[in-house]
């Protein structure tokens, strides 16, 4: 081939690479025309929706048991009921069209072909149904308000109960100790505008839900941390919803890209450590949260609930993203041929505002998606294979994902701080440890002894907290003065009060308060004279 | 005949995008330049999905064609179906329109 002028030779010009592989005929059947092309194989649409909810199933139910199966296959019985989790947009639509086909109508259709232990004639999976909407558009200035919407979008499917909260519930004590959350007697606010992130009483307790999410949202540092602060107070609210409607499972509309850029997205906000999370995750709450619930249908599940938490002792939630192999691109093909309206969700943004890591990375994968196709599934199959080193300590207070012990050593070791560092000083000729001091033992920084949110914090949160852009940032709400200090979540603050309060030992991220101070030369000598040996 | 009618869908959202009607009937040339020129003589080319594109961009978008066309082609996140195929399977842009055609572009990011 050689590479001639494509104006002067026709022949030059390089034949575009097919889309898909061999012929046009469906891949599996092999007979039907296709209809779709999905990473290079073609499929028709029959087979094209078999496979979605193949995959569907295949990526939810082994999770359903609360332990794994064994070598045989046994019936599904889920320790709750299923929460799923709605927004409104394609991944979300496309999952609860699915979860209703294949667990509440029933749909022949749906049903896998063998008479194994799914079939219809057994029991329902799911003894309760719930659909859980967050509506964000308090968050940002102008979004249109879809709670009506989505309601009547739920009226297409019967047998699903509909819960819809806002995002500013995240900062309402009421909904906490509606969600059995124990009371908290005084609040703490953090000062954003320092990276020592130092706690303080408020003056006066906040009381209007809306003012501290805007308040919040307004002192946090970068555009990325706006939006992914609102992602994970969505998060935790549903997360808080499931253990409230007695729910063992949510899941969760994620499709294989939209994974793929959280995956990415992710690992670039240095949530690395908690990427395995980002694809399925075991929720424990902490501080324990009381499991009776106010709602008098509850009883049935309530029973269940006290009896599997005197069994196991903790309720958890496990966390399932049954669309995690099932492209964009496949979500909106199911969507268009079975008929389910999608009513969409808007961009996040505000005036002034820079794109965040997360649209960032969006767009690229997006676009990456259109030209090599089988690369987002390549990202999603690479991170599934990795698994993070070091330690378990706790679980971030904010995030309420698990937290690597030792991360602020660590921070501080290669980080260039705008107040020398009060921990771990380096002796002049670089090497850790403890100081070797000329001078005579200078008292304790004080701020070292300051109680500061950053030991309640995993990597990720911290760095969301902390990480300052160089650029001035436009505040989505520039009417709101950034406060000095500001209300935390609710369950943030319940975790503080409650560590506060009770004088059992602080529990912090680390399992220990670390307090250094400069030690002079003069009395480390006293402490190792006994182990000297004499020259 | 010189001219070719088929219909156009919007879905996903993109309907937002021309006067919130989804479903559109669109008479285009049969023969249309075979590249951007006004010019009469240069040679014509049987319509196709890429014209097609282009001519919704210039005649039905109300508004943001950003949203809809990049790089000569749609956006990335459009999924494109041509008489109930995928247009990858048919050639994409260089699908050649007959009468009848039913083209629906679907939008997969929903607002963007």
């Amino acid at each position: 081939m050689s590479c001639g002028n494509p104006v002067a030779d026709a022949d030059a010009l390089m034949q575009r690479r097919k889309k898909y592989d061999k012929t046009k005929n469906c891949v599996k059947c092999k007979v039907a025309q296709g209809n779709l092309v999905i990473r290079h194989a073609v499929y028709c649409k029959e087979c094209f929706l078999h496979l979605v909810v193949h995959k569907f199933r295949r990526a939810l139910e082994p999770t359903v048991n609360p332990k794994p199966d064994g070598p045989r296959k046994t019936t599904l019985k889920p320790a709750g009921n299923l929460l799923v989790g709605f927004s409104g947009g394609l991944g979300s639509s496309v999952l609860l069209d699915l979860v209703h086909r294949c667990y509440i109508a029933l749909d022949k259709s749906t049903m896998p072909t063998d008479g194994g232990s799914h079939h219809p004639r057994h029991e329902r999976v799911w003894t309760r149904v719930i659909v859980c909407y967050v509506e964000v558009c308090d968050a940002f200035p102008g979004m249109k308000d879809r709670t009506e919407e989505i309601a009547k979008h739920m009226q297409r499917y019967e047998g699903l109960d509909f819960v819809s909260l806002r995002i500013q519930d995240a900062f309402d004590p009421s909904w906490w100790e509606r969600m059995g959350g124990k009371p908290f007697t005084s609040e703490l606010g953090v000062t954003l505008a320092d990276e020592g992130l130092f706690l303080q009483a408020l003056s006066s307790p906040s009381s209007d839900p809306l003012a501290s999410l805007r308040t919040y949202l307004s002192s946090l540092p970068t555009p990325t941390a706006i939006t992914t602060s609102v992602q994970t107070l969505t998060r935790l609210l549903l997360l808080h919803t499931a253990l409230q409607t007695g729910s063992s499972h949510l899941v969760l509309g994620t499709s294989l890209t939209s994974l793929a850029v959280s995956l990415i997205s992710g690992v670039a906000q240095g949530a690395g450590f908690n990427i395995r999370e980002e694809t399925q995750e075991e929720w424990v709450p902490e501080p324990e949260v009381s499991t009776s619930s106010a709602d008098p249908s509850e009883n049935a599940a309530g029973a269940k609930e006290e009896k599997q938490k005197s069994r196991k002792g903790k309720r958890t939630v496990r966390v399932v993203r049954p669309l995690r192999d099932v492209g964009m691109k496949e979500c909106a093909a199911w969507a268009w041929w079975s008929g389910v309206p999608v009513i969409g969700k808007e961009k996040w943004g505000w005036a002034g505002a820079k794109p965040g890591i997360g649209t960032l990375t969006k767009d690229f994968i997006v676009g990456l998606e259109k030209d090599y196709p089988s690369t987002v599934s390549t990202i999603v199959r690479t991170c599934g294979k990795l698994a993070p080193k070091g330690d378990v300590s706790g679980s971030c207070i904010l995030c309420g994902r698990p937290a690597q012990r030792g991360v602020q050593e660590w921070k501080t070791r290669i980080s260039i701080h705008s107040r020398p560092p009060t921990q771990h000083p380096t002796a002049p000729n670089g090497s850790n440890g403890s100081a070797v001091e000329t001078s005579p033992a200078c008292a304790a920084d004080p701020d070292s002894l300051r109680p500061s949110l950053t030991p309640y914090l995993c990597y990720a949160c911290h760095t969301t907290l902390t990480s300052k852009s160089a650029r001035p940032v436009p505040s989505p709400w520039p009417a709101v003065a950034r406060a000095s200090t500001v209300t935390l979540p609710v369950w943030a603050e319940a975790r503080l009060s409650s560590a506060k309060g009770d004088g059992e030992s602080t529990e912090h991220v680390h399992g220990e308060i670390l307090q250094t101070r400069r030690v002079g030369q003069e009395e480390m000598k006293g402490i190792v004279n006994e182990f000297l040996l004499d020259d | 005949m010189s001219t070719l009618a088929v219909k156009v869908e919007f879905g996903g959202g993109l309907e937002l995008l021309f006067s919130n009607e989804r479903s559109h009937r669109v008479t285009i040339p049969a023969l249309v330049p075979a590249s951007p020129s006004t010019d009469d003589d240069a040679p014509k080319k049987p319509a196709d999905l890429t014209y097609l594109i282009h001519w919704l961009k210039d005649n039905l978008l109300k508004e943001r064609a950003e949203l809809f066309v990049e790089n000569g082609t749609v956006r990335p996140g459009i999924l494109v179906l041509v008489n109930d195929a995928d247009w990858e399977l048919e050639g994409e842009g260089e699908y050649q329109l007959k009468e009848g055609d039913e083209i629906v572009f679907i939008s997969t990011l929903h607002g963007g």
